[in-house]
């Protein structure tokens, strides 16, 4: 297993919102995807992911409801509200610009060096 | 974001049902297990690393909670119920806390109450902080004041001043319209009002022609009686009213607020209307106080600086024996106003704020000893998980609870105190009847309470709970044992500041109580006449008045005496002269310096009998030379003394005014208290009021001796003069009240003071207990291993005693010290006793070792009586 990253505070409120932005899952979902596309470096604790939903979902940038997941079993389904769907925009904006900077720093010390 | 917030605000209200948020919990092991399971392991080791993969579920519960917005407010409430529970349980714990806090606070707030307004309140003049008054202060007027020939070389060159102002003085005047009443009006210059800043309510300021002789006659009324006699008329304006006979046009009516400098009560502002010309000519004889305006930038010491010129100038002018006892003085007119009352402002509220600090330091120490008990309590919970803030918030709420409850109490018993302050206290205590509890008051108090809770309770709170007291078999609380007993130390040394200022002041109080008056004041009344001026103006109808009133009271039965003088003592108000000026035939006056002042009054022969004061020497004056020519005089022992040595005075000639009439002596009085309750007793002469006009004035008082109770009395007299004019206002007073107003004052300031005392004395006492207590009780182990091992009860008492002992010497011996530094700022309030009184300072130190001794004794007798067994088994 490759060595897990300490996740960046507030990175985890991205994630989620990333992960919920092609449509609503439960959140063993959630923990799965995040695992899957992370490629198992990103290790979110799932005991965590709980608080962070909740969080969301009483910023009112998540919404919840019961339904039935693919082997027919009561869930409860986070979906998007418009104003998460903003909020991760930004989010994005923001993360770009922040990594961009980073890379820039990263890239260019040797530069200065040289 | 609108939207968001509306989110978080329902949310508020509302919040996630719990039951749902296990379910998801429980789906998501289930969802996490059946794929392990699936993955090739077997149920239970598949459910096993599920639960190990989520980590603590019930933290992911608690986690989930804590999200929501708002979700700390539950946990205040959460806080304050238990601090509630607490409380409950602790009863007495809290009536001493919020008890103690409400006495230091109610007393600070109301005696802040009152003193606010002598200390601090802004005077309704514009920007009054470059308001002053000026003037020559000289023995014969304590206040500063001018004379009319000075005071316009002073207004034309003076420099400091952008406005200069006088006004002449508040007299009685009659309203003599349909609605009669006696007023009092003031004289004031025209460009009075203006220099202090105030424009009347309605209406206009004087104009200058009105304020010369024979200008027209205009007043301006207050708001007062615009209310009782006008029933606020805005008609009133221009409206002719009779004042003293005389038709008055009203051109105004002053602003509600408003007040003359020096806080006399005036009904009807008029221009003094002196004669400029005149008064510059003459001899200066009329008094005037001037007020005036700084130029901006300037102080009061550079403004006095200032007009010195002007000062000297006049001094030049004065009579030559004058010259070295006149002097410049310059003050704000809140000092004009307050003068003696500063002290014992500062003093009361010295005193008040030394209690509050003993009521702090007592619940510090209580809250101290609360923690101690409950050490093993919180160790309990940091070990269940509590985060040390959240053991420390919960402390500072259970600290701001009862302080909250300490100032509620504290408040009520702030409106209560003040309106008893305002019951008991006596006239002539500026605006004490006025004082109230505003906004700024409680505030200040709401703020005082505050500090008092982060001082005192953050202390305790900040302490971390050691996890080791679970596992000691006692607790240990080294730190805040010592911490409380600095505390007691410190209480017990302001108890002694603050109860020998007391007893000071209790001592001085009865030696002013028990002065010899010189005179016999009991089953003496007093009937104070004053005539109006406008029916009687003539001093032969005023002569024929009043011998007609004796007369009549000279019927009454069970009077024995009748006297009639213009003044009667103990009272400062009198008629005064200067020493030096007094001639005796036969010998050169005597030179340099004024030599202080002599006090003079008329009267009848009775006058003497009435008051029983004796002749030590010749005669009393007769009820045949009342009819007679002579100029006749009785001299006071200590001035014929001072005029005579050992001579006999009997049968001298003595001038008291130059080219005044010379005098017989006929005899000599004993000394009468003349100068008012405390001051120096001046020497005195008597001058027979024969029936001539010129010895009589419309005042006078008649003095009745009698053997009936003066209740009974006051009405004949009352009767009898009305027989003679039913329109002239009589006031009765006994002798004894009278005298007894004159020491309201001093009643007051040391029932106040004595409250206070005996308040923090309380307070430390009950501090003292709670500490002793607290110490046997942790010790009662200690105690049982003591006897068991062969120690006597008597040693236990020792051993607690001494513990106490040692608090009190150390605590009284500062108190002591720091008292007897500050003593000295009470030196202006004491009468006959220094303020060092060894005998006060014994009985005080005593009084406080009895007190304290018997608040140790009370624990150490219930340590004295442990068992053993007991005591050992006690975990």
């Amino acid at each position: 297993m490759p060595p897990s990253t300490d996740l960046l505070q507030g990175t985890l409120d991205l994630l989620i919102l990333q992960t919920l932005a092609p449509g609503p899952m439960h959140g063993w979902g959630v923990a799965q995807r995040i695992q899957q596309v992370s490629k198992d470096v990103l290790q979110i604790g799932q005991g965590s992911l709980y608080p962070a939903l909740h969080r969301l979902e009483y910023r009112g940038w998540i919404r919840a409801d019961w339904g039935a997941s693919e082997n027919n079993r009561r869930a409860k389904f986070y979906a998007l509200t418009r104003t998460g769907r903003k909020q991760l925009e930004t989010e994005v904006a923001t993360w770009e610009r922040l990594s961009a900077a980073i890379g820039l720093v990263l890239g260019g010390i040797p530069e200065a060096q040289a | 974001m609108m939207k968001e917030w509306l989110t978080r605000l329902r949310f508020l209200v509302l919040r996630l049902p719990h039951a749902e948020l296990d379910e998801e919990l429980r789906i998501h092991v289930e969802q996490s297990t059946e794929a392990k399971i699936a993955a090739g392991m077997t149920r239970e080791e598949a459910h096993r690393q599920a639960l190990i993969e989520f980590g603590g579920v019930e933290r992911a519960r608690e986690q989930c909670h804590e999200q929501r917005p708002g979700w700390w407010m539950g946990t205040v409430l959460q806080d304050v119920r238990y601090a509630l529970r607490g409380f409950r349980r602790n009863p007495v714990f809290t009536f001493t806390v919020i008890a103690t806090l409400a006495l230091g606070i109610g007393a600070t707030t109301a005696v802040f109450s009152v003193v606010d307004r002598i200390l601090f309140r802004s005077l309704p003049y514009a920007h009054d902080d470059r308001l002053v008054s000026v003037g020559l202060v000289a023995p014969i007027i304590p206040q500063e004041f001018m004379l009319g020939g000075s005071y316009y070389d002073w207004r034309d060159n003076q420099k400091p001043f952008e406005a200069f102002t006088s006004e002449t003085g508040v007299n009685a005047c009659d309203l003599t319209e349909r609605n009669p009443a006696r007023l009092s009006c003031a004289s004031v210059e025209q460009n009075f009002l203006p220099t202090l800043g105030v424009s009347p309510l309605l209406g206009r300021n004087f104009l200058p022609e009105e304020d010369r002789p024979n200008g027209p006659k205009v007043a301006l009324i207050s708001y007062g009686l615009w209310l009782s006699h006008y029933g606020l008329d805005p008609g009133i304006l221009n409206r002719l009213i009779d004042i003293d006979g005389k038709q008055v046009r009203v051109i105004g009516v002053l602003p509600k607020d408003f007040e003359m400098p020096a806080l006399e009560s005036a009904d009807i502002v008029v221009p003094q209307a002196l004669d400029e010309a005149a008064e510059r000519k003459e001899a200066p004889d009329t008094v005037m106080y001037a007020f005036a305006r700084l130029k901006p930038g300037l102080t009061i010491a550079q403004a006095q600086a200032a007009l010195e010129p002007v000062f000297n100038y006049s001094l030049n002018l004065a009579p030559a024996q004058f010259r070295k006892e006149v002097h410049l003085r310059v003050r704000s007119i809140r000092d004009r106003q307050m003068q003696d009352v500063y002290t014992v402002a500062w003093v009361l509220l010295g005193a008040v704020l030394a209690v509050l600090l003993i009521a702090c330091a007592n619940v510090a120490s209580l809250l101290m000893a609360r923690a101690a008990q409950r050490e093993r309590e919180l160790a309990v919970r940091a070990v269940l998980g509590a985060s040390r803030a959240r053991l420390a918030r919960q402390r500072l709420t259970e600290t701001f609870l009862l302080s909250l409850a300490g100032t509620a109490a504290g408040l009520v018993l702030a409106e209560i105190l003040l309106r008893v302050f305002i019951a008991i206290a006596p006239a002539g205590i500026p605006f004490l009847e006025k004082s109230h509890l505003d906004l700024r008051i409680v505030l200040f108090t709401v703020i005082l309470s505050i500090l008092c809770a982060a001082v005192f309770g953050t202390f305790p709170a900040l302490q971390c709970p050691r996890t080791a007291t679970l596992a000691a078999r006692a607790t240990s609380s080294g730190a805040h044992a010592f911490a409380r007993r600095c505390l007691v130390v410190g209480q017990i040394a302001i108890s002694m500041i603050l109860l020998t200022d007391a007893a000071l002041l209790m001592r001085s109080f009865s030696s002013l109580e028990r002065q010899p008056m010189g005179m016999e004041t009991r089953g003496v009344l007093a009937a104070h006449i004053a005539l109006p001026s406008y029916r009687y103006t003539t001093a032969q109808e005023q002569m024929e008045f009043f011998l007609a009133a004796e007369a009549a009271l000279r019927r009454l039965p069970g009077v024995s005496a009748v006297g009639m003088t213009n003044w009667l003592p103990p009272s400062e108000t009198r008629e005064e002269q200067i020493f030096s000026i007094i001639a005796v035939s036969g010998r050169p006056r005597p030179a340099g310096g004024t030599g202080g002042m002599v006090t003079w009054r008329w009267v009848t022969p009775d006058y003497f009998n009435a008051l029983g004061i004796p002749i030590v020497r010749g005669q009393n004056f007769t009820e045949e030379q009342r009819t007679s020519n002579e100029n006749l005089l009785i001299l006071s022992s200590l001035l014929a003394s001072r005029l005579f040595g050992d001579e006999d005075p009997v049968g001298q000639h003595v001038q008291p005014v130059p080219d005044g009439p010379w005098y017989t002596v006929l005899g000599v009085a004993a000394n009468v208290k003349n100068g008012g309750l405390t001051g120096a007793d001046d020497p005195e002469f008597y001058r027979l009021r024969r029936n001539v006009t010129g010895d009589w004035h419309p005042w006078n008082v008649m003095v009745l001796k009698t053997s009936l109770p003066p209740a009974a009395i006051a009405p004949w007299v009352r009767s009898q003069i009305a027989q003679v004019d039913p329109t002239v206002p009589v006031e009765i007073e006994t002798l004894t009240d009278s005298v007894s107003k004159l020491a309201d004052r001093p009643r007051f300031e040391t029932a106040l003071l004595g409250f206070f005392a005996l308040c923090g004395l309380l307070i430390s006492v009950i501090g003292l207990y709670g500490v002793i207590a607290f110490v046997a009780t942790q010790r009662t182990q200690e105690i049982g291993v003591r006897m068991a091992l062969g120690a006597t009860r008597m040693n236990i008492l020792r051993l607690i005693v001494g513990e106490g002992v040692r608090l009190i010497v150390l605590g009284g011996v500062l108190g002591l010290g720091a008292a007897l530094a500050t003593a000295q700022l009470l030196k202006s309030l004491l009468f006959n006793v220094g303020p060092h009184d060894p005998a006060t300072y014994a009985a005080v130190a005593v009084l406080l070792a009895l007190v304290a001794m018997a608040a140790t004794l009370i624990p150490a007798r219930a340590a004295m009586k442990v068992e053993p067994v007991v005591a050992l088994r006690y975990e």
